[in-house]
């Protein structure tokens, strides 16, 4: 750990309460995202 | 041009770099300039991130690569919201912490100085590749429109940016980035619906579509996976996410935006925002290609769209090899129209055996049309053309300008300038930032007063500015600008990444070990692109891989060079 890396704080997302849970709705978002894309794809093929 | 698109144009530039400049006001230290005072809000930096991100180049190559290629590009960005989710629990943080101007800084805290500056030289002659790319494209825009001459256009849209820029500093380049952004979104907006109203009255959107569908144009995911596919769902997943990494996480060019930061919160919003924005967003630019090709089913499409090729082709000696290519294309053409009408006329009317039969027909004729397309392109490269010759380019432009009413085609002009001058900006911005604090202050001049460094930090913008414009002319032939600007990024990128990767993750690993590494990856990279077929996207993958094997093999056999972390300036 570096000098100073601990000054600032980390403070919370203002929705969904913590950070980790922000990361797996990304997650969840791109996961939907492919899963329009493909279907995109194959009902105009 | 009409006199309404040239107000809409000058009108919508001049108010975003007035804007930009007003808000830029007070930039008289060193960290204002720099880094903003770290006041920006999430959704400043968000969309400055976009619209560094989103060049001209993304709105003139990436419709004309659907127009011949179809949506599969989409596929490129899929791993951009994985790498800002590790981004945001790694880099964002750590780089806040850290107190840092430049990523490279935070380089010398962790292993050494000629790591810092090895990084910082890699980042320089990447960058410095593409911000001329970056000029290039509109330069291409206006010798369609104007016939001005490249370089003129280049020096033109290169000296505004360049003085907007060095006044006002990353808080100018930041707020015009917001204006740009928006007259982005806007004006593509536009152009869609413009596009789609201007089809034959029988066809409709979802006409459209499937036409579009049919013709393979909508080919969004491909899951088959292959090495040498350039865009599939693995390596838009894979290579995508090392690229976004890359690009988001060793790039100044983008951590500098998310470094000016109120606070770490709001840094990570901004990507994660973008991570949201930026798939929809290019699929929307794609789709508008994709449109584009619709619309040419009906209209009946130059041969070359690049205007001068084609004039060429049209009069002198290639006028008797021409016209037997133009009988062919102008047949295949009226064939793939008619069967597309028919489609349409099927679909409405509920006959499948139709519909099938017409579509078979379609098929046929897009091929021919594709080959006679393929061979104007061979005797436009074989009669004293460029080799390779291809006008993907010209496509969108050709378009804008000969089919989009008064004051729309001001508006997408504007909108290409804009992104031109949001993009280069930020590139220049962020060149000038790493010359002075990686370069400049930490091995030539330390010590010296804050004015002396803006000073410094305004004459390198300068100079960085003239230096794009001078080698604008490079991407003249390069194919589609925007492969070109990811190749050349992705030449480079594996080895920041991996160096990076290391910084953060590998505690053991030495200044000496992350050096070796660093230039083991380059090598290891560079040959791949000399001597394989593998797609760009994999690059970072092996470089990144390369770079890490590399300096913890050094770092384990020569465990007395320590990690002892240096002195950053």
């Amino acid at each position: 750990m570096l000098p100073n890396e601990r000054d600032l704080p980390d403070e919370p997302p203002p929705f969904l309460g913590a950070w980790p849970r922000v990361y797996a709705a990304v997650v969840l978002y791109l996961a939907l995202v492919i899963a329009a894309c493909y279907c995109f794809t194959r009902f105009f093929a | 041009m009409r006199l309404l698109d040239w107000v809409v144009l000058v009108g919508s530039l001049t108010s975003i770099i007035a804007y930009g400049l007003y808000r830029g006001r007070g930039s008289n230290t060193v960290d204002r300039y720099l880094l903003g005072g770290k006041s920006m809000p999430w959704y400043a930096m968000a969309l400055s991130i976009m619209a560094t991100q989103a060049s001209a180049i993304t709105f003139i190559s990436t419709t004309g690569q659907s127009y011949v290629d179809g949506m599969r590009f989409v596929q490129f960005y899929f791993g951009l919201p994985l790498a800002m989710v590790v981004l945001c629990a790694t880099a964002v943080p750590i780089f806040h912490r850290a107190k840092v101007y430049t990523a490279y800084e935070y380089l010398e805290h962790r292993f050494d100085a000629k790591t810092r500056a090895l990084a910082s030289l890699i980042f320089l002659m990447q960058r410095g590749l593409s911000v001329g790319l970056t000029f290039y494209a509109p330069a291409i825009v206006l010798s369609v429109i104007f016939g001005w001459p490249d370089r003129l256009t280049t020096l033109i849209i290169g000296v505004t940016v360049v003085v907007y820029t060095v006044t006002g500093g990353i808080r100018t380049v930041t707020w015009t980035d917001v204006q740009q952004m928006l007259i982005i979104l806007f004006g593509l907006l536009v152009a869609l619906i413009t596009i789609v109203h201007m089809l034959p009255r029988q066809v409709s959107l979802l006409d459209a579509m499937s036409l579009a569908g049919s013709a393979g144009k909508l080919n969004a995911v491909n899951f088959h996976f292959d090495w040498n596919d350039r865009y599939n769902l693995w390596s838009g997943l894979i290579g995508g996410m090392f690229l976004a990494l890359s690009y988001f996480g060793c790039d100044q060019s983008q951590v500098q935006r998310y470094l000016t930061g109120k606070s770490i919160a709001q840094s990570k919003l901004s990507l994660l925002f973008t991570a949201v924005a930026k798939i929809p967003m290019q699929f929307f630019i794609l789709f508008i290609g994709a449109m584009v090709f619709v619309f040419y089913i009906f209209e009946p499409p130059p041969l070359i769209f690049q205007r001068i090729e084609y004039d060429r082709l049209r009069s002198g000696e290639v006028r008797t090899q021409y016209e037997p290519i133009a009988a062919r294309y102008r047949d295949a053409f009226t064939r793939r129209k008619q069967a597309a009408l028919d489609i349409v006329a099927a679909r409405h009317g509920g006959d499948p055996r139709g519909q099938s039969d017409a579509l078979s027909r379609y098929r046929q004729a897009l091929k021919d049309v594709d080959g006679a397309r393929s061979q104007g392109a061979s005797l436009v490269a074989a009669t004293g053309g460029e080799r390779g010759f291809k006008d993907t380019n010209y496509i969108f432009l050709s378009f804008v300008t000969r089919y989009l009413p008064a004051g729309i085609v001001g508006l997408v002009i504007a909108v290409i300038l804009a992104a031109t001058m949001s993009s280069s900006s930020g590139e220049i911005n962020s060149l000038a930032t790493v010359s002075i604090v990686d370069i400049y202050k930490r091995h030539f001049r330390k010590g010296a007063s804050d004015h002396h460094y803006l000073t410094a930090s305004r004459v390198a913008t300068a100079f960085w500015g003239a230096y794009a414009v001078a080698f604008a002319g490079f991407g003249k032939n390069l194919g589609s600008l925007i492969e070109a600007v990811n190749i050349v990024g992705s030449l480079f990128y594996g080895s920041l990444l991996g160096v990076f990767t290391l910084a953060f993750f590998f505690k053991r690993v030495t200044g000496t070990g992350a050096f070796c590494g660093m230039l083991a990856g380059e090598a290891a990279i560079f040959a791949a692109f000399s001597f394989t077929g593998i797609s760009f996207l994999w690059y970072n993958v092996i470089g990144c891989v390369v770079v890490i094997v590399t300096a913890t093999a050094v770092s384990f056999f020569s465990p007395a060079a320590s990690a002892t972390p240096g002195t950053a300036s």
